[in-house]
């Protein structure tokens, strides 16, 4: 069993060299002027008004999706885990199936959607009700982050809830809880890996989105994605971009450990 | 029961809002007409299109090959470090998957910088292998996450047993622990080769030019308006995977009619069936994507090895011209393209992709004529130069002074389009773009200068101005603007303007001719303040590694028939009178969008390159106004 280990060896090798040292070179960008001099003022770039603009915008909206996708994968996922339907023809249908479907197709058809004189609207109209213009506006952003990260926020409580063991609802209901101690008391708190690990996965990819803001703000609205993906692309300040990637990483790292201290066996994993 | 109906609307709910967007997808794909944004009848013509289109069938390989060997390449480093890591003590284990945890958990954007921070310090090309590189680097956390589960069930004794009875270990392993995990690895090979085909970002970061996968080739058509070929691709591949997940699920899987079958006399023909849908069905399919894939990369290499990169604005040429270019003269054409000047500039600069030919704009041609990136033409070998009239090689002195460097591709002016059934009162200046009337429903250029020039002109000032007291006042002017605008946007602003979702838009004179043929209540005007008039030129960066193809392109676009055909697809005026000539369309070939008396034009100036340091304040300027 020993020199099992070894198999290990080229994913250790691969971890290093495109994971590990890719992160250092960030690092070091970060950290450097276009000479090569130590400097810190690519991290001191993100407190420009317009970047902090950005990053305050991002994570307000960011906050306001994970909310929403939370508040509407709880029920989901109980609904499915109550049915115990089989997990794999599930996963398929919210999580495989629509990637077939390319991610910038999909959002591009909200536009459609939502336009002015989308279908949203001819149908709002037929039904003689008020227009809505929510195209271009952050509300289309909010909604296009809760479209493709919703899934990412089922899955984790999803596979926490249907591994619960009902002899223990069972317990509690044969002492005497209602349903809103059980759920209280019982299910919510043994949920709490599932929903961690669900709130990192939807808010980290939020955050950080650029073809959201892009496909559905218009062009208006910039989030701090957008921003860096402008350092490098069109502005080739590539050393401040690194110097603001760096300040969120900060934010990834928090949901890591996070999800260290809540869901120490992984049991909230979204596969 | 009223509790089970609740929760059967509520799941009906979700699956609307998660399918919605691909209905409309599939809709879209039976719409017989390019914009997005009306319908406008049933056709099945995008399906035959498609499969004609070599764009999107290039991508469309490139994608699932992409997919496919890094879904399996990661499936074996993942399976075999899954191995290993459940053979090592926690602590080794705890770290090494945290390190597993970084790409699923870490920012797309900020592993697609790394990546590609990374292969350029190595000095590695950015092409195929690169994304292939970084497709395998964020699958393999996918294939371990679905395995290590499937490894804790199986049980060590049984291994042990095996060895005990005589086994060898690699015998034991193919015996006793792959069939208990198989299942996991399926499932992570698949997941794998799902996340593949659906990334965008960190393939955005890690290609280089000339290669596209579906993601990419999609962002470069955002701003141009979709094809619709690519939504009757889309719909198929979901329809081939939503068919072959039906066939998976419909063979007989409850245990108990599997014994009943193996026992009946029909038993073989069933085990057959399950076998055929199981197994060979999906394998085959899987087989015939990825062998097409591989003849097809093959066969459209060309054999000669001469290539020409060329490096263009989005939509700016008749795709067949490329083809007849490749065909008459043995050249591979590797085309990329870019949407704005701010783009296209920093790649050139870097020099991390050595482009043949580029297309900048007049004030960019100066700039980089300034910097010192662009090689001297030599004209000997584009003899058609002749057709270009004197009248735009005396313009192209302003930014090119000796003509040395840059050969005019295709001109015209700025203004506003609008709409004659939302905009009652005649056009005639750009003051009607701040008219609270019309809010919501103008569409404003996305890039630094064109916006700017907007807010000078109609200050009375230069497009050119470097006065910082007229620049804060346009600043000023832009963002009181900005409420009324419905979306900075390139060349958008055509599908929207035919879509009837907006009155007025600045465009370009080109996009405006287009815009009319579709939709005939929209009318042209160039403002009476005066507007941008423009040339973009052809133009050879100074480290092109094919200079003589290079030249052999630009004189092959100067050719008066190619010019024509140019005009007849993309509708920019061509500089090129003999190419004019050949239009069989009179309105066309008279039209004074297209061909304006540009001594007429007097208001109208030509973008100077401002400097790098203007340049600075420009992008500053441009910046608050965004974020505000």
């Amino acid at each position: 069993m020993k020199n099992r280990k070894i198999l290990a060896g080229p994913y250790l090798f691969w971890a290093m060299s495109f994971i590990i040292i890719p992160l250092l070179m960030i690092l070091y960008y970060g950290l450097t002027d276009k000479n090569g001099s130590f400097t810190l003022n690519n991290l001191s770039q993100m407190t420009t008004p317009e970047n902090l603009k950005a990053l305050g915008l991002a994570l307000l909206l960011s906050f306001i999706s994970t909310l929403i996708c939370l508040v509407l994968a709880y029920p989901l996922a109980m609904i499915l885990a109550e049915k115990n339907m089989n997990q794999t023809s599930f996963i398929v249908l919210i999580f495989i199936l629509p990637m077939w479907m390319n991610f910038l197709l999909r959002t591009l058809a909200w536009q459609t959607l939502l336009e002015k004189n989308g279908v949203i609207n001819s149908i709002l109209n037929f039904l003689h009700l008020p227009e809505q213009s929510i195209i271009n506006t952050p509300s289309a952003i909010v909604l296009g982050m809760v479209y493709n990260f919703l899934p990412f926020m089922v899955l984790p409580i999803y596979n926490v809830l249907s591994k619960i063991d009902k002899d223990v609802i069972h317990a509690a209901r044969d002492l005497g809880a209602n349903t809103a101690q059980t759920f209280f008391k019982i299910i919510m708190p043994l949920s709490i890996p599932g929903i961690i690990s669900g709130i990192t996965m939807v808010f980290v990819p939020s955050l950080t989105t650029f073809v959201i803001s892009d496909l559905l703000g218009g062009s208006k609205i910039l989030l701090i994605g957008n921003v860096i993906e402008q350092e490098f692309k069109q502005g080739s300040n590539w050393n401040v971009g690194s110097g603001l990637s760096l300040v969120l990483m900060l934010f990834i790292i928090a949901s890591m450990a996070l999800i260290a201290k809540y869901d120490k066996n992984g049991e909230g994993n979204t596969f | 029961m009223i509790k089970s109906t609740a929760k059967k609307i509520y799941l009906f709910l979700i699956f609307v809002l998660l399918y919605a967007p691909i209905i409309t997808l599939m809709v879209l794909s039976f719409n017989n007409t390019k914009t997005r944004s009306k319908w406008n009848g049933f056709t099945g013509k995008w399906y035959l299109q498609l499969f004609q289109n070599k764009d999107i069938m290039n991508a469309l390989y490139t994608t699932l090959i992409i997919a496919f060997l890094s879904a399996l390449i990661a499936t074996l480093i993942g399976t075999a470090a899954a191995l290993g890591i459940q053979a090592m003590r926690t602590k080794a284990r705890t770290l090494l998957l945290g390190v597993t945890n970084i790409p699923m958990l870490n920012a797309d954007i900020v592993t697609g910088i790394s990546l590609m921070l990374l292969f350029i310090a190595c000095r590695f090309t950015l092409g195929f292998s690169t994304i292939l590189l970084a497709h395998i680097t964020f699958n393999i956390p996918y294939v371990i996450l679905s395995v290590m589960p499937k490894l804790k069930q199986t049980s060590k004794r049984t291994y042990e047993a095996a060895l005990d009875l005589g086994a060898s270990p690699s015998y034991a392993f193919r015996k006793v622990v792959l069939p208990d995990i198989m299942p996991g690895i399926f499932s992570g090979f698949l997941l794998a080769f799902t996340m593949s085909l659906d990334d965008f970002v960190i393939t955005h970061f890690t290609k280089g030019p000339g290669i596209d996968t579906l993601s990419t080739k999609i962002y470069s058509e955002v701003r141009k308006g979709i094809k619709p070929e690519m939504y009757a691709l889309s719909t198929i591949m979901f329809l081939t995977v939503l068919i072959l997940l039906f066939l998976v699920n419909m063979t007989p899987d409850d245990p108990k009619v599997k014994k009943a079958a193996v026992h009946a006399p029909a038993g073989k023909f069933r085990k057959f069936s399950r076998f055929f849908f199981h197994r060979f069905a999906p394998a085959a399919i899987m087989l015939v994507i990825v062998i097409g894939g591989f003849v097809y990369g093959s066969s459209s290499g060309n054999m000669s090895g001469e290539k020409v990169i060329v490096y263009n604005w989005g939509d700016y040429i008749d795709p067949e011209i490329i083809t007849m270019f490749e065909d008459e003269t043995g050249i591979d054409v590797v085309y990329e393209e870019y949407e704005t000047n701010e783009i296209m500039y920093p790649k050139v600069q870097s020099g991390a992709i050595a482009y043949d030919v580029v297309c900048p704009s007049d004030y960019m041609v100066q700039r980089m004529i300034e910097n010192d990136l662009l090689a001297e033409i030599n004209y000997e070998n584009v003899p058609n130069l002749k057709y270009i009239d004197d009248i735009y090689m005396e313009m192209s002195k302003q930014y090119d002074p000796e003509n040395k460097y840059s050969v005019p591709y295709l001109w015209g002016t700025v203004g506003i389009l609008y709409n004659k059934k939302m905009v009652d009162e005649p056009v005639d200046s750009w003051n009607i773009l701040w008219d609270e009337k019309y809010t919501d429903s103008i569409l404003m250029q996305d890039s630094v200068r064109d916006a700017f020039a907007v807010a000078l002109k109609s200050l009375g000032y230069s497009l050119n101005s470097t006065d910082l007291d007229e620049l804060e006042a346009a600043k000023k002017l832009l963002i009181k603007q900005k409420p009324l605008v419905q979306a900075y946007v390139i060349d958008q602003v055509r599908d929207k303007m035919i879509g009837n979702e907006a009155a007025l838009g600045v465009i370009y004179s080109g996009e405006a001719l287009y815009c009319q043929k579709e939709n005939p209540d929209l009318e042209y005007v160039i403002p009476k303040e005066g507007s941008n008039l423009w040339i973009d030129a052809l133009v050879i960066p100074k480290n092109a590694q094919n200079k003589k193809n290079a030249e052999a392109f630009i004189n092959y676009l100067c050719r008066p028939d190619i010019a024509k055909m140019n005009f007849d697809y993309i509708t920019y005026s061509i500089p090129n009178s003999a190419g004019r000539e050949l239009i069989e369309d009179e309105s066309m070939r008279e039209s004074n969008i297209a061909f304006p008396d540009i001594s007429q034009l007097k208001n109208c100036e030509t973008f100077n390159f401002l400097g790098d340091e203007n340049e600075i304040i420009y992008n500053q300027l441009w910046r608050e106004i965004k974020s505000k």
